[in-house]
């Protein structure tokens, strides 16, 4: 039980690294960070089509970094702060860098064994 | 050698790799294989030193964005025992010279697994201090300035 509480809490940390891998998602996270606001508010700063723009923001959603409200016909974006204190703890953050050192590792060999096997 | 874990300062990360153990050596060895995996995409990785041996100079660069490539990791192997283990450290660079900053000893094993390669990466940090440190850096500076070294701890060693 706890281990797989743990292996949930890894996944969503890891979630939470690969959503800030991206500057625009960097940008809006740093833009909420003064304060709640509306994706168009959020959007005006980036030359992409809203479709794209809104890519980055289910994504951040989803890794649980942010949270989104509609009222009337605006949806407004919040930072979810319990996520962030979670990635504040420090040996939390180095865990997920070399989870994920690992992760990559062991795809990159997977796939090299693969490639060669079909040759 | 036994090492205790101490649970405020270390970790450990294990897998079972499904290859032998041969490849995953060959990819945290050959620096154009390591190159492809030590950072997440769409970082870039420059492996500029390796040298495989006790004292040997073990250098990385990062580039993020298409930005020029900037200091990664500036290190020095302890240890590297073929097929079994490699150690590293940044408390001292190539040729055993003490570095101005340390921050971890990396200990990687690889051992044979019927199903492949039992791999693992144990890190020590250094201390409470170096952990204060880091949460002064930015952690409790409000916000925006937490995001800014979140995204740089994506890939900070």
């Amino acid at each position: 039980m706890i281990l797989s509480l743990m292996d949930h809490y890894q996944e969503r940390l890891n979630g939470v690294f690969q959503a800030l891998a991206d500057p625009t998602r960097r940008a809006v996270i740093g833009r909420l960070g003064h304060g709640p606001a509306s994706i168009s508010d959020l959007a005006k700063p980036f030359a992409m089509a809203l479709p794209s723009f809104m890519k980055h923001i289910h994504f951040l959603e989803e890794s649980g970094l942010i949270r989104t409200s509609k009222q009337g016909r605006v949806r407004t974006c919040t930072l979810e702060k319990k996520t962030f204190a979670a990635v504040e703890n420090w040996l939390d953050s180095q865990r997920a860098l070399w989870e994920g050192r690992t992760d990559r590792l062991e795809h990159f060999v997977l796939s090299e064994l693969d490639r060669k096997d079909r040759k | 050698m036994n090492r205790p874990l101490n649970p405020d300062l270390d970790l450990s990360v294990s897998r079972l790799i499904k290859a032998p153990r041969q490849a995953v050596w060959r990819a945290w060895t050959d620096p154009r294989c390591f190159e492809q995996w030590w950072l997440p995409a769409p970082a870039k990785c420059k492996v500029v030193a390796m040298e495989l041996e006790p004292g040997g100079s073990f250098v990385t660069q990062m580039s993020e964005d298409g930005e020029p490539f900037g200091p990664h990791v500036t290190g020095c192997f302890l240890a590297v025992d073929d097929q079994e283990r490699i150690v590293f450290t940044d408390a001292l660079t190539g040729g055993w010279r003490p570095a101005d900053h340390s921050f971890l000893t990396a200990v990687i094993t690889f051992k044979d697994h019927p199903q492949g390669t039992d791999y693992t990466a144990y890190a020590m940090h250094r201390n409470q201090a170096d952990r204060k440190r880091h949460e002064e850096l930015g952690f409790h500076d409000g916000w925006g300035t937490v995001t800014e070294q979140l995204a740089k701890l994506v890939e900070r060693a």
